[in-house]
C-alpha cells in the first residue's frame, strides 16, 4: 500500500500518446478552461476575425465565464456607431475602475490623521517615484468621470432614452451620478491643505442650515465629527472616500448596467416608430457581437485612454499645486467649492440658505430622480419633444449661468483695496507676485503710478498691474488713491515684499492703509505645477 | 480590426514611453519638489517669526536687550552657544527644542526676565509640528549672514543675580523702573495690587501701603527675619519670601527663585518703588 498517491493523468496520457499530441490536448484543454469556453483554434478565429462556426463557440464565453456573463453578446447595429450612445456609459466605467485602482496605490501612502496627511502628501510628491503623476492621474480621472458622467445623463435625456421601460435604469444612474459627485467631492479634502479645508468647508456649510435648528447641528455633526473640520472629519471623509461611497457605486452600477443590459441599449430615437420599443430583438442581419468587434475595440481603448491619460497628467494636467497645511483659523479670499458644486455657491448668493441651499436643490435631484415617471410622453423623437428638449437646454444654461455666480467673479463683497493686493497676491493660488522671476525683483520702494520707473521688465508689469486694479478702490468714499511695493533683503535668498494701499476717507478726512506682505525664497519655484 | 488592434498596441508602446520618460526624471522632480518645499517652509516660517517671535527677538531676530537673546548671531552658529548652555545635540535639534517646548527656566548664564513660551502643540502650545519645523528653517537660514558678522550677540540683561545674602549693598535703586517691573515683567502686580493672594501694596482704607508697612514691621513683635532697616526686609521677603510669613498668608506661595533671576539693580529698583509706597 503506497503511502500517498499522485494524481497526474498527464503522465499517463503520455505514456498512452506519446509526449508531442499529449501536451498539445492538455495546452488546447488549460486555454480552453481559462477563457471558459474556446479552444486556441476559436481564440486564433476571433484574433483573425474569422466567420464563426456553428453552433458559435464564441457565445459560450458568455454563458459560462463569470466576466463575460455580465456583456451582451451581440449589439445592435445601430447602437454600435458614435452616435447614439457617444461611448459615454462606457467611459464612466473606464473612469471608475481606474480611479479604483489609482485610489488604492495612493491609499498605500496615505494616513488619515491630520497629523500627518499633510506630511504623507509631501512624502507622496517629493519622495515615491511617480508619485506625482500618480496623483495626477486620479485626480485627472475624477475631474473627467464627473464631466462625462454628467455627458452621459444629458445624452440619456435628449435621445429619450429614459422612458419605459427604461424608468429604473435612469433612477439609478441619477444615484452614480449623485455617488460620482460626492466621491469626487469627499477626495478633496484628504490632502489636509488650506484648499481641501475650505472647499469642503463651503460645501459642507449647506448642511448646517437644515431646519429645525437642532437637525441642523446634529447633522452637520454627523458629517464634520465636530462642529469643524479636524480629525474625526477627515478620518470621515476619508471613509466615505474610500470604503461607503465606492461600494454604493459598485452596488449601483450593478443594477444599472443590469437593467441596461436586460432593457437592451436603445435605438435611435427616429428608428423606431412611436411607442415601440424593439432593442431587445435584434434582427440577424442587425447584430454585432461582442467577440470580436465589439472586444477588439473596448481594449483598444484602453490602451488608447491610458496613453492619453498618462501622456496627459505627465505632460500637460497637474493637479492643483499642494497649498499651504490646513489652518480652521484662516479663511483665504476668494475660496469656492468644487467647480461642480458651484452652482450651489451660486444659488446661495440669490437668497436664503435654507430656501438656496438646501430645498430648491433637494427638489432638483429630487425631480431629476423621478423624472421619467412624471414626464411620460411615450414619443422619443426630437420633434416631438420641443418642450422638453427646450426646458433641458435652459436648464443646462441655467445651471452654467449658476456656476459663473458661484465664483468670486460674481457678488463678492469684498473691501476693494483687499481685493487690489489679492490680485498680485491671491490667496488661493501662486498668483503673477509669487510667480515672478526672484533676480528681478530688485530691492527698493515702488509707487504704483510711476510704474514705468521700475527697473525692469517684471517689476514694470506688477506694478502696472497693481495700478490697473487700484482703480478700482478709487470710490465717491474714497480718494487720494496709491499703492507702494516695498521689497527688502530679508535673509540669505529670501526678500520680503509688501503691498501697501493708502487712501483717503472722503467722509472724515482720515486715512486709510491695507497692506500685506509676503516673503519670497529664491528656490520656492510656485511657478512650476509642482 | 487589425487596424485597432495595432493602434491598440501602439497606444501600448507610448504608455510606456511616456513612463519611461516620467521615470528618467522622477529623481530630479523629487529633488526639486523637495527643494522647493523646503524653501517654503523658510517663507512660511519668516511669517510665523512675524507674528509671534519678532516682539521679543526683534524683526531681523537681532534680538532686544534685556527681553530676548539675538538669534542671528554668530555665537549660535558656531557651537558655542550650545557649549555654553550644555546642548550636545545637533543646532536644528537644540533651535527645534527650544520653539516646540519653550524655556521655563533660564539658561546657564543668561538672566531674562521673562521666559521663552511654549510653542509647539505637542507640549500644550499654538503651532502645529511643520510651523514649528518653519520657525527652526527660518531661523537657521540666518546661519551665513550670522557667520559673517552680521548679527551681535545681545549681552543677558544685568548682570548676575543677587543671591539671597540681604545684607549686601545694594546700587541706588529706580522706582519708575521698579514699577515697570513689578507690573510688566516680574508680574508682582498680580497677586499684590490687584488680587489679595499676596499682600496688598496700595495703601487701602485705613491700612498704609508696604512701603510704610516696612519701616514698622522689622521691629514688630513676632517678626522671625533677620532685617535691621526697611530696605533689608523688602529685600528678605523678596528673596527669602518665608523668612517671615505675614500674619493671614500661607507661606511658599510667593515664588521662591528670585534671589537666582533678579540682578541686584533689579532688587534695589523693586525696593525703591515698593518704599514709594505709603
Amino acid at each position: 500500500m503506497a503511502i500517498f498517491r499522485l494524481n497526474i493523468p498527464v503522465l499517463d496520457q503520455i505514456k498512452q500518446k506519446g509526449l508531442r499530441p499529449a501536451l498539445k490536448d492538455k495546452w488546447v484543454d488549460l486555454v480552453t478552461r481559462v477563457t471558459a469556453g474556446l479552444s486556441p483554434n476559436d481564440v486564433r478565429g476571433v484574433l483573425r476575425d474569422d466567420a464563426p462556426g456553428r453552433p458559435n463557440p464564441r457565445l459560450t464565453p458568455h454563458a459560462e465565464g463569470f466576466w463575460l456573463h455580465m456583456k451582451p453578446t451581440y449589439y445592435h447595429r445601430m447602437v454600435d456607431g458614435f452616435y447614439p450612445t457617444f461611448r459615454l456609459g462606457w467611459l464612466s466605467t473606464f473612469f471608475g475602475v481606474f480611479e479604483i485602482v489609482t485610489g488604492v496605490l495612493l491609499m498605500v501612502y496615505y494616513t488619515p490623521s491630520p497629523l500627518v496627511a499633510y506630511e504623507n502628501m509631501l512624502n507622496l510628491l517629493g519622495n515615491v517615484p511617480f508619485g506625482q503623476i500618480l496623483r495626477d492621474l486620479h485626480r485627472l480621472a475624477a475631474e473627467l468621470m464627473v464631466i462625462v458622467v454628467v455627458l452621459h445623463m444629458l445624452r440619456t435625456f435628449i435621445t429619450g432614452s429614459y422612458k419605459k421601460p427604461r424608468q429604473f435604469t435612469w433612477a439609478t444612474g441619477v444615484v452614480l451620478l449623485g455617488v460620482t459627485m460626492v466621491l469626487s467631492f469627499s477626495g478633496y479634502l484628504l490632502p489636509w491643505d488650506q484648499l481641501s479645508l475650505w472647499a469642503v468647508t463651503i460645501g459642507a456649510s449647506m448642511v448646517e442650515a437644515i431646519p429645525p435648528e437642532v437637525v441642523g447641528r446634529s447633522v452637520n455633526l454627523l458629517v464634520r465629527g465636530a462642529p469643524e473640520f479636524g480629525a474625526n472629519g477627515l478620518l470621515r471623509f476619508y471613509l466615505l472616500h474610500v470604503v461607503a461611497l465606492p461600494l454604493a457605486g459598485i452596488v449601483a452600477f450593478g443594477v444599472h448596467y443590469y437593467k441596461v443590459i436586460h432593457h437592451g441599449h436603445s435605438l435611435p430615437p427616429e428608428a423606431e416608430k412611436v411607442g415601440e420599443d424593439t432593442a431587445k430583438r435584434v434582427p440577424m442581419d442587425s447584430r454585432v457581437y461582442f467577440m470580436p468587434q465589439i472586444m477588439t475595440r473596448e481594449l483598444w481603448y484602453v490602451s488608447g485612454l491610458l496613453a492619453i491619460l498618462f501622456g496627459a497628467a505627465a505632460f500637460l494636467y497637474h493637479a492643483p499645486a499642494l497649498e499651504p497645511h490646513a489652518n480652521p483659523l484662516i479663511t483665504p479670499l476668494h475660496t469656492t467649492a468644487p467647480w461642480y458644486f458651484l452652482w450651489v455657491q451660486g444659488m446661495l448668493k440669490i437668497g436664503d440658505k435654507v430656501v438656496w441651499g438646501l430645498i430648491v436643490p433637494g427638489l432638483l435631484t429630487g425631480l431629476l430622480l423621478v423624472l421619467p415617471y412624471i414626464e411620460v410622453g411615450p414619443s422619443r423623437r426630437y420633434g416631438d419633444r420641443r418642450i422638453g428638449l427646450s426646458l433641458a437646454a435652459l436648464f443646462v444654461a441655467a445651471m452654467a449661468m449658476l456656476s459663473f455666480m458661484g465664483t468670486p467673479n460674481y457678488a463678492v463683497s469684498t473691501s476693494p483695496d483687499q481685493e487690489a493686493v489679492a490680485e498680485l497676491l491671491p490667496q488661493t493660488r501662486p498668483g503673477p507676485l509669487r510667480s515672478a522671476p526672484w533676480e528681478d525683483l530688485a530691492f527698493g520702494s515702488y509707487v504704483a503710478t510711476a510704474w514705468g520707473a521700475a527697473p525692469n521688465a517684471t517689476l514694470q508689469d506688477l506694478l502696472h498691474e497693481f495700478y490697473n486694479v487700484l482703480t478700482n478702490v478709487q470710490s465717491a468714499d474714497r480718494t487720494n488713491v496709491a499703492g507702494v511695493m516695498v521689497i527688502e533683503d530679508w535673509q540669505t535668498d529670501l526678500k520680503k515684499v509688501t503691498l501697501r494701499v493708502t487712501w483717503t476717507n472722503v467722509a472724515n478726512g482720515s486715512a486709510g492703509e491695507f497692506s500685506q506682505s509676503v516673503y519670497l525664497h529664491r528656490n520656492s519655484n510656485y511657478g512650476e505645477g509642482a | 480590426m487589425k487596424g485597432q488592434i495595432a493602434l491598440g498596441l501602439l497606444a501600448l508602446l507610448a504608455l510606456i514611453g511616456v513612463l519611461v520618460v516620467v521615470g528618467l526624471g522622477e529623481s530630479n522632480r523629487m529633488l526639486e519638489f523637495t527643494g522647493a518645499y523646503d524653501a517654503r517652509q523658510i517663507e512660511t516660517g519668516a511669517s510665523l517669526f512675524e507674528q509671534s517671535c519678532r516682539p521679543c527677538h526683534g524683526p531681523q531676530g537681532q534680538g532686544i536687550g534685556g527681553v530676548a537673546p539675538a538669534l542671528n548671531a554668530p555665537d549660535q552658529f558656531d557651537g558655542s552657544r550650545l557649549a555654553k548652555v550644555g546642548f550636545s545635540g545637533t543646532l536644528p535639534d537644540y533651535v527645534r527644542g527650544v520653539i516646540a517646548a519653550g524655556r521655563p527656566v533660564p539658561s546657564a548664564g543668561t538672566n531674562y526676565p521673562q521666559r521663552m513660551p511654549t510653542w509647539g502643540a505637542e507640549y500644550g502650545g499654538p503651532l502645529r509640528a511643520d510651523q514649528v519645523d518653519a520657525l527652526v528653517a527660518f531661523v537657521l537660514n540666518w546661519k551665513d549672514r550670522a557667520l559673517a558678522g552680521g548679527g551681535a550677540a545681545t549681552p543677558a540683561p544685568t548682570g548676575p543675580a543677587v543671591g539671597a545674602d540681604i545684607t549686601l549693598a545694594l546700587p541706588a535703586g529706580d522706582a519708575v523702573r521698579g514699577k515697570t517691573l513689578a507690573e510688566a515683567v516680574l508680574g508682582c502686580a498680580g497677586c499684590h495690587v490687584l488680587a489679595a493672594v499676596g499682600p496688598k501694596w496700595p495703601a487701602e482704607g485705613g491700612e498704609p501701603g508696604i512701603g510704610a508697612r516696612a519701616e514698622t514691621r522689622f521691629q514688630a513683635s513676632g517678626y522671625t527675619g533677620k532685617a535691621t532697616s526697611a530696605e533689608q526686609y523688602l529685600f528678605e521677603s523678596t528673596v527669602l519670601p518665608n523668612a517671615y510669613v505675614v500674619d493671614g498668608f500661607q507661606p511658599n506661595i510667593m515664588p521662591q527663585n528670585l534671589a537666582e533671576r533678579l540682578s541686584a539693580q533689579d532688587t534695589a529698583d523693586l525696593i525703591a518703588y515698593m518704599l514709594s509706597l505709603r
